[in-house]
Parts: structure tokens; sequence; C-alpha cells
């Protein structure tokens, strides 16, 4: 390749991923957006009219699962953040020659589908199932009790499900860290926690701010936890999205909702990008 | 799909070993129960859903005849709900379906693949809309969207010289339906009432009508269906409102009543085939529930659950085999069609999935296998007949009470979704 040609090279290597998001992110994006302004049945076809209107509609329709789809995912990374940490920081500052061991014991799980793993969750806990029944039992619990198809459920299963995602970008951030770093903090008379707050927390942020954001964004669409482990008063977005769709073949209406999501989600991020200060993820 | 359901029920029958199940019924239970919404929950129902949307301007014109071909092709995919063929325990095979291959040399593609017909619709209709070849040359499907079906030009119009045994041998109550005047398109596979299935230890009273589900006495252990049409009309027939001729207001005044309850906690949840475990279990100690399930949960899973058809009214619902537009193996299909009309055929289903029968004579035949049975000690077997036979045709007295889903409009259908959607949405 002649030299003058040679500052093409990188956008050569961005070809075929360039090509990859126009095929299935682009041009799905567009089809979505064009789908969402349509009107019209199944006997007579959908046409393109510019109805702009679904938008506020659906907003007016599905306000309260969408506040409580993002309610819960904030609770849901705060919960991933609060138990992934102490997991990832002990794999990467004591793991020692275990350090893989324990980090294939974290991705395990992923090993079973998700539908599986949630549904395990739905028999195990059932209310008269072996856990809840036996502490029903022996007089531990209520007998009106029950777990499963309440949002505890819902939450906690979006939490299992989620936490390697928090997980394993944690365990790259401290594992970057180098231990000298903390050595040099306690030298200069830092107390262990100084030390964590002053130098090995703000060295892990850019793994909590990707944590975060692998775990929000798909939780705020999911769907599957809440139709399995939650009842009508849990529904999520994700579940409106999708019966909409299948159920009801209401596709400009599913369209316009799943846009909106996507809106919401980038908002929510934005701002938490100037929280946690985007130069964290450049650092 | 089909992977995806054979590994949730073996999670599901080593999540419950102690259930006492016979062999024969345990794959089948743990199939309807674990399905739960696999499919509905899958991604590519959902991509499929999506990626090709409302692309198609119009629907094509009324459902033509398929023009058959003079030989089968020799292939056949069938698309059906789980649990509802007879399966043969040991090595996971149908029976019934491989006579058939052996017979006409067919090999079937059985998938079970349906576990909504909203949902399995909805994962077809893109193809079916824009004219292309479906992906199966047999579905099975409620009679309403059959009807709806039939409207929008989905289905081929079969070739009666190709199903002599439909007009030989199926009982009146599913020749001409309502939603399908002549079979012109569809042949019943099997029906069922939707009703009340509930445990008498747990409500400690005698069921008798829709109301009793909206007993505060019960609050949070009541299962109604996610299913729009079933849990609609019951509760229009609660209101004295014949679901056929009900309109949207009437309709309102139903979603109201639904409403008023799900706010007030009445239900655990919306449920698809998945009510199954939850009543079995003790979750639910009464529920929207389909006839068949209970009288195999009774005999299997659990003896004590008992079902009703509320004093209001039930639904009669039949399940019919169809062919799509542009099926790739018509005269396959239409072959398959006729084999279950042959009572030698479906005898051996019945004895299997316990529902309403289409074909005449199936009873006495389930009892003459109970006597069979009987005669070769298998007291258990005979008695799981005897109770099949009873329940294998809807009796006089039941189909008097039993009614009809509204043929909705598309604008009605577009409503009355919106307002069932306020009622499982919290």
């Amino acid at each position: 390749m002649p030299r003058h040609w040679r500052w093409l090279v990188p956008y050569l290597f961005l070809i075929p991923g360039g090509l990859w998001l126009l095929a299935f992110f682009v041009v799905p994006m567009l089809v979505m957006a064009s789908v969402s302004l349509q009107t019209g049945s199944l006997g007579t076809g959908y046409a393109l009219t510019w109805n702009f209107g679904v938008y506020p509609e659906m907003i007016g329709a599905w306000a309260p699962q969408f506040e409580r789809s993002l309610w819960y995912s904030i609770v849901v990374t705060a919960l991933t953040l609060a138990v992934g940490y102490p997991m990832a920081y002990t794999i990467a500052f004591r793991g020692g020659r275990y350090k893989s061991i324990l980090l294939l014991l974290v991705i395990l799980p992923f090993f079973t589908a998700y539908i599986i793993r949630t549904l395990s969750w739905k028999l195990i806990l059932a209310d008269n199932g072996f856990v809840l029944g036996n502490l029903k039992d022996i007089g531990f619990l209520d007998d009106g009790f029950r777990i499963i198809a309440t949002p505890i459920a819902v939450i906690s299963g979006l939490t299992y499900n989620f936490l390697p995602f928090m997980v394993l970008p944690l365990y790259v951030a401290l594992e970057k860290i180098d231990p000298k770093l903390v050595e040099a903090a306690t030298d200069l008379y830092a107390s262990r926690l100084q030390a964590f707050l002053r130098v090995t927390l703000p060295l892990s942020m850019p793994g909590v701010f990707a944590g975060s954001l692998l775990t929000f964004i798909p939780a705020v669409g999911d769907f599957i936890n809440s139709e399995i482990l939650g009842s009508r008063d849990t529904t999520m977005i994700g579940q409106i999205i999708q019966r909409l769709f299948l159920n009801n073949n209401a596709y400009p209406e599913a369209a316009a909702l799943g846009f909106m999501l996507m809106a919401a989600v980038l908002a929510l991020v934005f701002i938490y990008a100037r929280f946690v200060g985007a130069d964290e993820l450049t650092r | 799909m089909r992977d995806e359901t054979q590994i949730e029920r073996a999670i599901a029958r080593a999540f419950r070993p102690q259930r006492r199940l016979s062999r024969r019924m345990f794959l089948r239970q743990t199939g309807r129960g674990a399905v739960i919404a696999g499919s509905a929950l899958s991604l590519p129902a959902i991509l499929a859903a999506c990626g090709i949307g409302p692309g198609a301007s119009t629907a094509p014109s009324a459902g033509s005849q398929a023009a058959l071909p003079s030989a089968p092709a020799g292939t056949l995919d069938f698309a059906n709900w789980p649990a509802y063929i007879d399966i043969d325990e040991e090595t996971g095979d149908y029976p019934t379906l491989a006579k058939f291959t052996e017979e006409s040399g067919i090999e079937v593609a059985y998938t079970e693949a349906i576990n909504d017909n909203e949902e399995f619709f909805g994962v077809i209709q893109p193809d079916l809309a824009a004219g292309n070849p479906p992906q199966y040359d047999l579905i099975v499907m409620t009679d309403w969207m059959i009807e709806k079906m039939i409207r929008l030009g989905y289905l081929s119009e079969l070739d009666r010289s190709k199903i002599p045994n439909f007009d030989a041998n199926a009982l009146d109550l599913y020749k001409d339906p309502w939603y399908d005047p002549g079979n012109v398109h569809s042949m019943a596979w099997q029906s069922g009432i939707t009703g009340i299935g509930y445990n008498p230890t747990l409500t400690g009273r005698e069921i008798t009508t829709f109301d009793d589900l909206l007993d505060p006495e019960f609050a949070g252990r009541v299962g109604m269906f996610s299913e729009m049409r079933d849990t609609m009309s019951l509760a229009l027939l609660s209101l004295g409102i014949e679901p056929e001729e009900a309109t949207v207001d009437q309709a309102t005044q139903a979603k109201d009543k639904l409403l008023a309850a799900a706010q007030a906690g009445q239900f655990r949840n919306f449920y698809g085939n998945d009510y199954y475990d939850e009543l079995a279990n003790g979750n639910l100690a009464v529920t929207v529930a389909w006839s068949g399930d209970v009288s195999q949960m009774k005999l299997y899973d659990n003896p004590d659950v008992e079902f009703v058809v509320p004093d209001t009214g039930g639904m009669l619902w039949i399940d019919n085999m169809a062919i799509p537009n542009k099926a790739a193996h018509p005269l396959d299909a239409h072959m398959m069609m006729n084999f279950w009309y042959d009572i030698e055929n479906a005898v051996p289903l019945t004895e299997y999935v316990g529902y309403f029968s289409p074909v005449t004579g199936v009873t006495e035949r389930v009892l003459e296998d109970a006597e069979t049975a009987e005669a070769e000690g298998d007291q258990e077997w005979a008695d799981a007949l005897r109770v099949i036979a009873e329940t294998a045709n809807p009796t006089d007295e039941v189909l008097a009470n039993v009614h009809n889903y509204r043929k909705l409009s598309e604008e009605e259908e577009a409503q009355w979704n919106d307002l069932f959607n306020e009622v499982v949405a919290g």
C-alpha cells in the first residue's frame, strides 16, 4: 500500500464492525422508527402516517410500568454493586492462585440458560417448596408468607442474574491497581480505610461505571424476571412491549415504547456519566 | 424452541423428585408446567415479530385452495402445543406419529412450538402477511384464532377428497362450526372447556360460580388467565352477558369488575400454561382452568382438585388443525389430518391427552381398553382410562352451559385488548 494511503488503515479496520452495526443496529432502528409512526391494522395493512401522537399516548398509558422498571433497575444496580464490589475486591486482592477458579465460579451460572436459571428460583422458592415449606413447617414463617409473586422476588432475580455483569468489570479495574500504590498510601500514614477511599476506590471507578451500565441497561428492559417471578403488580415495561408486539400485534405502539425506553436509558446514562465523570473511563 | 422446552422439562424434573407421578404422566406434566413462558420469552420469537413487522401493505385475498401436488413430499412440519400428543416416556418418541410415518412414508418434524395462540400468531404473522411460505405445514390453533386467520386470508382451503375420514367419523359438534362454516379451512384436533379449577381443602367450600374467584376470603390465592378472550368471556358471563353478543361497553363493564379485584390484590397473577403447577402445588386455591388439565391433575398430581363449569357459564373451545397459506407440503398435511380421524389413531391420542375427542366412538373404545387393562391386572391404568372415558366427550348437561367466543372485528379486538391490558398490567 502506498505510503500516502496509510491513514486509511484504521478506517479499514472499522469497516467490518461498521457494517455490522449498520445492518443490525442502524437499519432496525430506522425500521422501528418508521413502524412507530405508522397506523393501520393486520387486515388493512400499515401505512406511514407520521402519527407522533402515539408517543404521548403510550407514555400516558404506561407511565407506572416505566417508572417501576427504572426504579427496580436502580435498586438492582445498587444491590449488585454492594454485593459485587466486595466479591471483586476479594478475588482481585486476596484470590492468590485461586483467582481463575473464583472467576470461573462467578461466570458459572452463565453455563445455564437465563430463563432456566430464573425458572429454578421459582421452583426453589415456591410457597410450599423445599425452602419455604420447611421454614413454615418449623413455624419460623407464617403460612401465608411468600416470596414468589412479590417485588422482592423480581428485584432479587434481577440482582442474581446480573451480578456477574457487575463483578467482571469491577474485577478487571481492581486487578489493574498496583498494590504498591496502597502500600505507598499506608507508608504515608493513611489508615487502611483512607487508603481504600483515596486510592483503591477512585482507581476502580471505571469498573464501577462499566459494571453499572452493564447491569442497569439490560435490567430496565428485562421482562423475564417479572414474568416468571413477579405478579401483576410488578409488571415491567419490557413485558408491556412484548405483550403489545406478540399478543396484541400492536406494532406501532410497541415500537414507540421501545424507542422511549431507549431514550430514557440514554438520558439516565448521560446524567450518570456527568456525575461519575466520563473522564474516569478514559483514565 | 424445542430444545429449550426439553431443557426446561429436565430442570423441572430435577426439582420435583418428590412428586408422585406415573412415568407416563411425568413427562407431559413437566412439559406442560415448565414450558411456562418459554416461547413467549424467546428472543427469536420477538425478533421474528419485529423484524418484518407490518411490512405487508395488504393482506392476501381470501384464502385459496392449496394446489395439491399429485404425490406427497415425504416431509411435514407440524407445530402443536406442549404435551398435546401421545409420547412414549421411555424414548421420548411419538408412537402414533411413528405409525403415520410407517404407513405413509412421510417424516414428521413435530415441534411443540405453540404456547399461546396470540404469541404463535405474532411469530408466524409476518410471513403470512408478506405472502412468504410459512415455516409450518400444519398448525393447531383455537377456534377464535382460526376465525381470525380465515378472515385475514391466512389459511388455505382443504381438499375434501383428501380427508374422507373427517366426514365419516367427526362428531356433529365439530362439523360446520361457528368459526369455520362447512369446515372449509379447519378440522378439530381436541377440545375442552374453560371453567374453574379449585382445591376444596384450601377453599374449605364448594365453588360454583365465577364470583367465587372474587371472594376476598381467597385474596392472593386466585389465578386468572393472561389470555384475553377466556378471562373477559367468563367475566362477561358472570355479569349475565352472552360473550358472543357482547358490545364494547359491556366488555368495559367486565374490565371494571376484573380491574377492581386485581387492584384489591385478589389475584396472585395472570397465568398461561403455568397455572397448572400453581394449582397442583397449592399456591393457588382457586383459578380459571382448562377442563382436561384438571382431570389429569386429579389423576396424577393432586387428587384433591376439582373442575367446575361456573353456573354463570363456561367457554367451549375447540383447537383445530389448519394449513397456512403457501405451506410447502399441503398434501402431506391433508394426509396427517385424515390420519387422526381414524379411530385407531384417535384412541391412543385421547388416552394420552385426556381432552374431548372429535372422533365418533372414542369413549367406547377407551372403556374397552380399560376392561382389557383390568383383565391384565393393571388396575391403576384401568382406573385412569375410566376417568378419561368420562371426560372424552362433554355431556349434554355440560354443553347446555357453555358458550362460544365472540367474533371480534379488528377494531373491537384492539379495544378489548386495550381494556384487558389495563387488567393484567398493574
